[in-house]
């Protein structure tokens, strides 16, 4: 038998964690429980859930800021009117991870530490420039999610810390946000292949501002600075995205798997750019 | 809902939604007892070995252990299988594929059956194993079944008609194509499961998901070594089957781990990656196809040759091939065919029936083969199929006469009708930026019934109650279809009675009596039949006692009403509940048989199917549908969908339709996501996650159009229509593919990376 | 560990290992069988029950998760002899077929709702995409919640 705690505050947290340092955290359970086997809930020393942790299910607005507590769920992030008017690129990516069932149970917290090359809310956060503030009984330290995350399902979270949040900037002066992702089937799909883009447009149509980023091609998102310049001063063309794209399939390096091989992930990654032409300014 | 008489013709809502939709209905997983133990198993690992050392001995002495037996302690043969007995309860020396159960555990909880079934040392010396059909028939390949005369060669059988494959020199035309279709899953989403004990007296009972209550019982018999009378079937409610609770599953394992507890409930429940391991699978084949026709379009000649491959034992593998067969030329009048089988063993998981048992498999092929014989001509791929399809009086591809309700060409005359047809080139026109459209048609069909050679026969028991109320006495499961539905509606027509008065008891092989298996679209059709004639006699009885009552000279003033009987010239009335009284036990009861016709006509062909050829009767479709292929990604939007079905008359519209979408729902997962993918005979996605069957976001709004015809053998006309939806999709997506594109898929799923492969090659090499 | 939490609006008390999936708590110290289980891995939906009104999958759940809860199972959606609207709906449209997703479906559905009571077709298609079903095809499933739907909002 496993014991499961329940903390409802940090300070019963860091209790908890103190008398048991090799316990596994979770919030939904999304991830860590469908690793368990059903007829003995695992061999863990023990387990401790933060779902009733309430001071780190909150979504709140600085000045320059949008700040998420770890434990906030999919769903919840997904009807706040600050996500869906600040962040449109990071709800477009919600709304596809999962099914409703996942959203009311996954948190942001929960698919950055899982740090899966496919997780749906990584791209976005990627370009967004989030931050994630780990905490642990005597410290609290930033990092942005980049470093974060170091490889599939490899974080620098120490023994004894928690994602406690994500701070992500205000993108305010990008009018594209778009999230594309490619699955075996409309919902409950792991990513394939996924985009995030934000891209400014100036009033004459050419891009002045460009930030890629792209799911399930490599062993965590793959972002590069050179890939966003070459589209600054382009049109947002065939053309110009063409180029863009050839690049994109050289940057990435995708595995085979049982979902899809390397090279499709490798045509695709690049073909989603492509979508950007029927991208919606907002 | 106030009462009411349950009529034929009348969406009548299912008799069992209530139960379903409150969470009341018990299936076989939702029987617990007190005190129960469970059971669970140990799977070999290795496609093909044999084991060099199994021991049970540190298992056994784990506190909570009740048991541990291998293949040892099986009594009887320790061999299953429906027509072929070759699959053993408990793996004895051999194993034949990954999912052979090598040792059996009971256990007082689930986590120490778990820990259990971890401590058991298995060793396998591995063998070379066999695991395409080609490796399979090389003259040296390794044996799965030693004792097998035809060696890897389960069935090799032939259909011949007219001069056969001479017939397509004589041709204007040859078409010549290879098709391959995957492994399916049925992905029921109740997984096999079952609970069993030992009654005293010795008497063991089983209630369990299953479609053959009845055949469980001889196939456990004969597996263990029980006699008939030691056994006790109950067949609640399934949560699905589609074909793949046809066969033992749980039963053998069950009932011996039954034997080892001292009367206490057993269970067994497989999770969802055992159900994929050692359940039953759906036929990959390989299907090469010759097709000979006039520049006229009309078709002159057929010859394929088609490969199945049925994994490591029988199961029905032979009569899948037979049905396949029997389809392989389509609904469509070929006057000369030459059809050969070949199904073959290997050291892949077990296939079996599943709905379109062998026919969604070739309906890819044949139609594939319309399409690009349409190509060829420019002729419109829907005239091409009404102008060779088949009319009542024609004789099909096995030279069988289609002596029965043949609605095929009116099917296809109700799509060349229906608006998305007749606009589709402006809607193909429209297609978004990146996106291609198209519209893909099939014509298919599925046989009904067991065809010759197998009696297809239920029997139909009806009582009235001593409450009066009408039980009717269910033999054949209802695994989701509905028949349950149509026999209470059969009922309610000729007795009169509310939907509330009318019970109905499922499949118990001590209450209700053997009406075969849930399975070829037969079980309205054949119980119904029986079922009609035993309410025909019972109707007959209760005027007739009640005349005794109403002291009425003749039984013409007599009337049977909700809860009683009338007698019209007097206004005198006799509740039913008085009448039961009156009644014997016996006299309340009406048995009846119903044997479904089989074909006359004296084939010389076919004459290595032992059961399962050829077919009287058959139900057509014809599909179309509407796709987007998004030529970035390769994925296929599935924008609309219709169906138009020829089942002859629609007992229920409602019930009716919802057989025709969900094996459309079926089929559209089978052509675009599903396929269970092997490394050397190893599942490799044996979850929800990777198996992806389709979601409520992946179907489209389905239009379904009853094409009504009258059969005259069936109960009030009807014909089976659970499996004819199934085989549809699959082609009419690939025609819309080619429709789009121009490319021709001929290997199925049509997944995203494929047709975007596809894509890539036609803009490279065009 | 010793819970308690509401069940079907009855108080609740059990005395359960704290790392049992709520699932199977449900099924077999409660009894109540109507929460189904078809994949143990969140991937199908039938063992959705609702927690505090919201759905979740209670494969995913672990026994002391339910402790100070108000759970719902389907057993919990009819008041007395009166079935739910949904399940009015989903009997009389033919929503039901096998039935083995049917109360997970109904409880999607009822979150659904919840928070979109004015939901499109689309919206309810999307709002099910948690719950796999084998053998509808899901139309008639939507149909029922559709019809659900505007009774609701005819009554209001």
């Amino acid at each position: 038998m496993t014991q499961v705690y329940l903390p409802r505050t940090l300070t019963e947290l860091w209790t908890y964690l103190d008398g048991e340092p090799e316990a596994l955290i979770y919030t939904g359970g999304t991830d860590l429980l469908v690793k368990m086997p059903a007829e003995n809930a695992n061999t863990a020393p023990a387990l401790i859930c933060l779902e009733r942790l309430g001071e780190l299910r909150c979504i709140r607005e600085t000045a320059d800021s949008i700040l998420i507590g770890s434990t906030t769920t999919h769903a919840e992030l997904l009807r706040h009117p600050l996500i869906l008017a600040q962040l449109p690129v990071l709800a477009q990516a919600l709304q596809t991870l999962g099914s409703p069932l996942i959203r009311n149970m996954g948190t942001i917290g929960g698919n950055i530490c899982t740090a899966s090359p496919a997780g749906d809310t990584l791209p976005p956060l990627y370009i967004l420039e989030a931050e994630v503030e780990l905490h642990s009984r005597k410290a609290v330290r930033i990092l942005p999610i980049r470093e974060f995350i170091s490889g599939p399902g490899k974080t620098q979270l120490q023994k004894g810390e928690i994602l406690s949040g994500v701070a992500v900037k205000k993108p305010a002066d990008y009018n594209i946000h778009h999230f594309e992702k490619v699955g075996q089937r409309k919902s409950m799909a792991c990513a394939v292949a996924s985009m995030a883009a934000l891209l400014r447009l100036s009033p004459s149509g050419l891009i002045e501002a460009a930030r890629l980023a792209l799911g399930s091609v490599g062993p965590t998102v793959v972002t590069a600075t050179a890939i966003d310049e070459s589209l600054i001063g382009k049109k947002l063309s065939l053309t110009s995205l063409a180029a863009t794209a050839e690049r994109i399939r050289q940057l990435v390096a995708p595995i085979d798997d049982v979902r899809a091989s390397a090279d499709y992930r490798r045509t695709v990654s690049g073909n989603l750019l492509l979508r950007l032409l029927d991208a919606r300014t907002q | 809902m106030n009462a009411y008489i349950p009529e034929i013709g009348k969406p009548v809502p299912r008799a069992d939604a209530v139960a379903k939709a409150t969470g009341a209905e018990k299936y076989a997983v939702d029987h617990y007892g007190d005190n129960i133990v469970w059971a669970g198993v140990r799977r070999a690992g290795v496609a093909h070995g044999r084991i060099r050392h199994l021991d049970t001995s540190v298992a056994s002495l784990l506190p909570g252990v009740i048991a541990v037996l291998t293949g040892r302690d099986v009594p009887g043969t320790n061999r299953q299988g429906i027509i072929h007995k070759d699959q053993p309860v408990l793996a004895d020396e051999k194993v034949r594929h990954c999912g052979d159960a090598v040792a059996l555990v009971v256990a007082e909880d689930r986590a120490t059956l778990q820990k259990a079934l971890s401590l058991i040392r298995v060793e396998i010396d591995p063998l070379p194993g066999v695991f395409t059909v080609d490796d399979a028939l090389r003259p040296d390949a390794p044996l799965v079944h030693e004792d097998h005369p035809q060696g890897n060669v389960l069935l090799k059988a032939t259909i011949h008609s007219g001069d056969g494959q001479v017939a397509l020199e004589g041709c204007d035309i040859i078409l010549e194509e290879t098709f391959h279709v995957p492994v399916q899953s049925h992905a029921f989403i109740e997984t096999e499961n079952g609970v069993a004990w030992q009654e005293r007296g010795g008497k063991v009972a089983l209630v369990v998901s299953t479609q053959a209550p009845f055949r469980d019982k001889w196939e456990i018999s004969h597996a263990l070594g029980l006699p008939l009378d030691r056994l006790h079937i109950i067949g609640p409610y399934l949560g699905g089957a589609f074909g793949g609770k046809d066969g033992a599953t749980v039963q053998c394992l069950l009932v011996l781990a039954a034997l080892h507890t001292g009367g206490r409930r057993v269970k067994m429940w497989w999770n969802r990656e055992e159900s994929f391991i050692a359940g039953y699978k759906r036929h990959a084949v390989r299907m090469h196809y010759h097709l000979g026709a006039r520049t006229d379009g009309t078709l002159q000649a057929l010859h394929c040759r088609l490969y199945y491959d049925t994994g490591a034992y029988a199961h029905l593998g032979g009569e899948v091939m037979a049905l396949g067969m029997e389809h392989a030329g389509g609904p469509y009048r070929i006057p000369h065919t030459l059809i050969e089988g070949w199904c073959v063993y290997t050291n892949n998981p077990i296939a079996g029936a599943m709905r379109g048992f062998g026919v969604a498999q070739v309906s890819f092929a044949f139609e594939g083969m319309m399409d690009l014989l349409a190509v060829k001509l420019g002729m419109d791929p829907l005239e091409l199929r009404l102008k060779n399809a088949l009319l009542r009086g024609d004789r099909n591809a096995s030279g069988v006469t289609l002596t029965q309700s043949t609605g095929i060409a009116d099917c296809l005359t109700a799509v060349q009708h229906h608006s998305l047809w007749h606009e589709r080139k402006a809607w193909k026109k429209e297609a978004p930026p990146f996106h291609k459209r198209g519209v893909g048609i099939a014509a298919v069909f599925n046989a009904m019934g067991y065809g010759r050679g197998l009696p297809d026969s239920a029997l139909a028991k009806v009582e009235l109650t001593p409450e009066g109320r009408i039980r009717v006495y269910s033999g054949v499961s209802d695994m989701g279809q509905g028949n349950t539905t149509a026999f209470v509606q059969i009922a309610g027509q000729i007795l009169c009675q509310d939907h509330t008065a009318i019970e109905l008891i499922q499949p118990d092989t001590e209450r209700t009596l053997p009406s075969g298996s849930a399975s070829a679209g037969r079980t309205t059709y054949t119980y119904g039949n029986a079922l009609i004639k035993a309410c025909e006699e019972l109707r007959r009885r209760l005027t007739g006692r009640a005349a005794l009552m109403l002291l009425s000279d003749t039984l013409d003033d007599l009337e049977l009403l909700p809860g009683r009987v009338k007698n019209l010239a007097t206004g005198r009335e006799i509740p039913l509940t008085a009448l039961a009284a009156m009644m014997s036990p016996e006299d309340r009861v009406c048995i009846s048989q119903f044997l479904m016709p089989v074909v006359r006509d004296k084939l010389d062909t076919g004459k290595e199917f032992v059961i399962g050829f050829p077919h009287l009767l058959f139900s057509y479709a014809a599909h179309l549908v509407c796709i987007e292929v998004d030529e970035l990604t390769g994925v296929i939007d599935i924008k609309a969908y219709l169906a138009a079905t020829e089942a002859g008359r629609v007992l229920n519209p409602q019930a009716f339709e919802q057989q025709v979408q969900g094996a459309i729902a079926q089929g559209i997962g089978y052509a675009l996501s599903e396929e269970v993918l092997l490394q050397e005979g190893r599942i490799v996605n044996p979850d929800f996650a990777t198996y992806i069957i389709p979601g409520a976001l992946d179907i489209p709004e389905i239009v379904s159009l009853a094409v009504e015809t009258y059969e005259p053998s069936g109960p009030y006309g009807m014909k089976g229509v659970g499996e004819v939806g199934m085989n549809g999709p699959l082609p009419s997506i690939a025609g819309a593919l080619a429709d789009a594109s121009g490319i021709h898929m001929t290997r199925s799923p049509l997944t995203a990376e494929r047709v975007l492969a596809a894509l890539q090659n036609q803009q490279e090499h065009p | 560990m010793t819970i308690h939490f509401i069940l079907n609006g009855e108080k609740t008390t059990l005395n359960v290992t704290p790392d049992r999936r709520a699932v199977d708590v449900l099924r077999e110290d409660c009894g109540r069988t109507g929460t189904k289980e078809g994949c143990g891995a969140g991937e199908c939906g039938a063992c959705t029950i609702l927690v505090d009104g919201e759905s979740r999958l209670s494969c995913l759940m672990l026994a002391a998760q339910l402790e100070g809860r108000k759970i719902t199972t389907i057993e919990g959606m009819a008041v007395r002899d009166s079935l739910h609207p949904l399940q009015n709906a989903f009997i009389r449209h033919g929503a039901v077929q096998c039935g083995f997703c049917t109360p997970g479906m109904i409880l999607a559905a009822t979150s659904l709702m919840n928070h979109n009571p004015h939901p499109t077709r689309a919206d309810i298609r999307a709002g099910l995409s948690g719950n796999l079903c084998r053998c509808t095809g899901y139309q008639k499933i939507v149909d029922a919640v559709e019809a659900a739907v505007r009774l609701e909002e005819e009554k209001s």
